[in-house]
């Protein structure tokens, strides 16, 4: 990872340091780019928010420490712990539910010998239970990085499985620089990173 | 009764995301007619449609677009709720998917109309499929000139649309936790008309601050192309024009349709082809929100904001909505109400944002007295505590989160009265053993545990 010479160990890439200033100039005031600026220490940090990534954020909004971590503490998407390579996120909400969700659920904890919240030892997989992904009509729904997989059961969670072991797509990384990029202007002309 | 495609006319049409596919389907004449307009004259179409925003309250959206103050320098904001996330409700992610340029015609139009300059679509951040083809809409839109500077030649029209995107709350779907989420703040609602002033006055940066939902402004464009008394003459006396529900749960065919108001009930439920796995026991209408209606009395409900259900609660008679978002969910008669009470319940513990004590404490005591009941330890007491405690939150909270709560409990302690004392007297449910949705076996009954939200 490039440090551009940092100060204080500072890890956002240059791009980085460009978007943030590209969307930093959308709000009236600076502090309103606290969500964005989550998401690309979210991407620069590999994947979670250490507390040197909440520290960064503070020192490029300007703002205090304990107002970074009052933020980023709210919102469920950001991860203050290292998620596995793929963290497979299942939806238990109601339709889900109703429709095997927690067949699925257990299946999965079974077959990776973890619990929802943990992460397998290589840190390939790690699993949660999620609040409705509004995608209510394929249940259940799996979200995995920066895509849904709809129409899960416990039958074929297997392949889902195989498919992501051989996948290198939809990581944490992944979705961060996703969502950093649709808050870019231009963002969905850019060539894919 | 067959669908009323309106919103959804082009979600099958191939290349549809595409600016130019969505021109020669007659895309942007709205908003080339919009300017042709005075200001007052597209807030007059919209008032004369009779729209009430989709986005769950009904709120009658020209009211909001005329109380917007006018001929002042005062920057102001159009903001576009795209955060969408009551449970069954799915409606704002396909139209954002399949029709994105939509959206953001409508939003152009709601600029226009309010003299507004910035505006922002707030996008919930698990939707990374349709954000990314709202950001192609709109880098498509800049490039065609229908934003940024000076728009279709206008000299006195420049306008922005920025995409802001959520990172996983249900509260920032309600307007003020949206607007705090949208200034870079934790996702907290703030105290509300008549105690502090209407966004319109007083919204983002304590500005004038319009705020309406995905499917609202997605309906502005076909209101000025084809009229107000167009739209106004579809639907009831109260609720015009068509509305998306999203049908799930125990369906034949669940995904997104599109009624005009006024259709009963089962119709709908017939229309995407009926329940599956056994017969028809509950329907809950509009989103988790709204209590649901048991099969018996299903045929009495149209779906139309007039309709409602009556709780009575000590001397309080409560009415409670039935069309809500639209998110219609459909059970058989293999699910067991109590347990579905429970992780609805288990939602709201967890949605509620805790700034305000009856609904960050009433949510977490709901949540532990219907576990209670399903682990075998229930009393008959439960059920008068069960209903204080939804009194206690209804109308309450600062936000509607708390009476979102309360009102599924409160309807099924109406309906499935029944069935709690069946589960508090022999510790099992009136289903035997097998039945949706299973107890989950991991819930965390310490909530003191629990990350604090």
């Amino acid at each position: 990872m490039e440090t551009n010479g940092n100060e204080g160990g500072h890890r956002f890439s240059q791009k980085s340091i460009a978007q943030l200033d590209e969307i930093i100039t959308h709000y009236p005031e600076r502090r309103a780019a606290m969500l964005p600026a989550l998401w690309i220490a979210q991407r620069e940090y590999d994947g979670y928010l250490p507390p040197e990534a909440l520290q960064e954020v503070a020192d490029r909004l300007e703002r205090p420490l304990s107002e970074v971590q009052a933020v980023a503490s709210f919102y469920t998407m950001y991860n203050f712990r290292k998620r596995g390579r793929h963290h497979l996120e299942v939806c238990t909400c109601l339709s889900c539910a109703v429709r095997g969700a927690y067949e699925v659920m257990h299946k999965l904890e079974k077959e990776l010998g973890i619990s929802a919240g943990e992460v397998t030892v290589d840190g390939e997989f790690s699993i949660a239970e999620v609040e409705c992904l509004d995608f209510c009509g394929a249940a259940t729904v799996v979200q995995v990085g920066d895509q849904y997989f709809g129409n899960v059961t416990a039958e074929n969670v297997d392949m889902l499985l195989d498919q992501l072991r051989n996948s290198d797509s939809h990581t944490p990384v992944e979705l961060a620089d996703a969502l950093v990029k649709i808050m870019t202007p231009g963002g969905s002309e850019a060539a894919p990173a | 009764m067959p669908e009323t495609r309106i919103l959804l006319k082009h979600r099958d049409e191939p290349g549809i995301e595409d600016i130019e596919t969505y021109e020669r389907l007659g895309g942007y004449t709205a908003l080339r007619k919009a300017l042709g307009m005075e200001r007052q004259e597209v807030i007059n179409e919209v008032k004369s449609s009779g729209l009430r925003g989709r986005g769950g309250a009904g709120f009658p959206t020209w009211i909001k677009w005329d109380g917007i103050p006018k001929n002042t320098n005062q920057p102001h904001y159009v903001l576009c709720n795209a955060d969408e996330g009551e449970p069954g409700t799915f409606k704002d992610r396909e139209l954002m998917l399949k029709c994105a340029h939509q959206i953001v015609e409508g939003i152009i139009i709601a600029g226009y109309a309010t003299l507004s300059k910035v505006s922002y679509i707030y996008i919930r951040g698990e939707f990374v499929e349709s954000a990314k083809m709202v950001r192609k809409a709109i880098d498509q839109a800049y490039r065609k000139g229908y934003l940024g500077k000076k728009i279709l030649g206008r000299e006195d029209f420049d306008f922005d649309l920025y995409i802001h995107v959520g990172a996983g709350s249900y509260e920032c779907g309600e307007e003020s936790a949206l607007m705090s989420s949208l200034m870079g703040e934790r996702g907290q609602p703030r105290l509300k008309f008549p105690h502090a002033p209407l966004p319109v006055i007083a919204g983002a940066w304590n500005q004038p601050t319009l705020i309406n939902n995905v499917e609202t402004y997605s309906v502005v464009p076909h209101i000025i192309v084809n009229g107000g008394a167009w739209y106004a003459s579809m639907g009831t006396q109260g609720s015009k024009g068509t509305k998306i529900f999203s049908l799930s749960g125990h369906i034949a065919k669940p995904g997104n349709y599109e009624i005009i108001f006024g259709m009963p009930l089962l119709d709908l439920v017939e229309l995407a082809g009926g329940v599956t796995g056994g017969n028809l026991k509950a329907i809950i209408p509009g989103g988790s929100s709204v209590p649901l209606i048991p099969a018996e009395i299903a045929k009495d409900f149209t779906l139309d904001y007039e309709a409602s259900q009556t709780v009575q609660y000590r001397m309080r008679t409560m009415r409670l909505p039935v069309v809500g978002s639209g998110g219609m969910m459909v059970f058989n008669d293999r699910t067991d109400i109590v347990t579905l009470m429970l992780r609805t319940a288990e939602f709201y513990a967890h949605e509620s944002c805790g700034k305000c004590t009856p609904c960050r404490e009433g949510t977490r005591w709901l949540y532990k007295i219907l576990y209670r009941i399903v682990s075998g330890g229930g009393r008959p007491s439960d059920l008068d505590i069960l209903m204080n405690i939804c009194d206690g939150i209804d109308g309450r909270s600062y936000c509607a989160l708390g009476d979102a709560a309360a009102w599924p409990i409160m309807g099924s302690l109406k309906h499935y009265r029944h069935e709690y004392e069946y589960w508090i007297e022999h510790k099992r449910s009136p289903l035997g053993d097998n039945f949706v949705p299973p107890v989950p076996n991991r819930l965390n009954l310490n909530f003191e545990l629990l990350p604090a939200r």
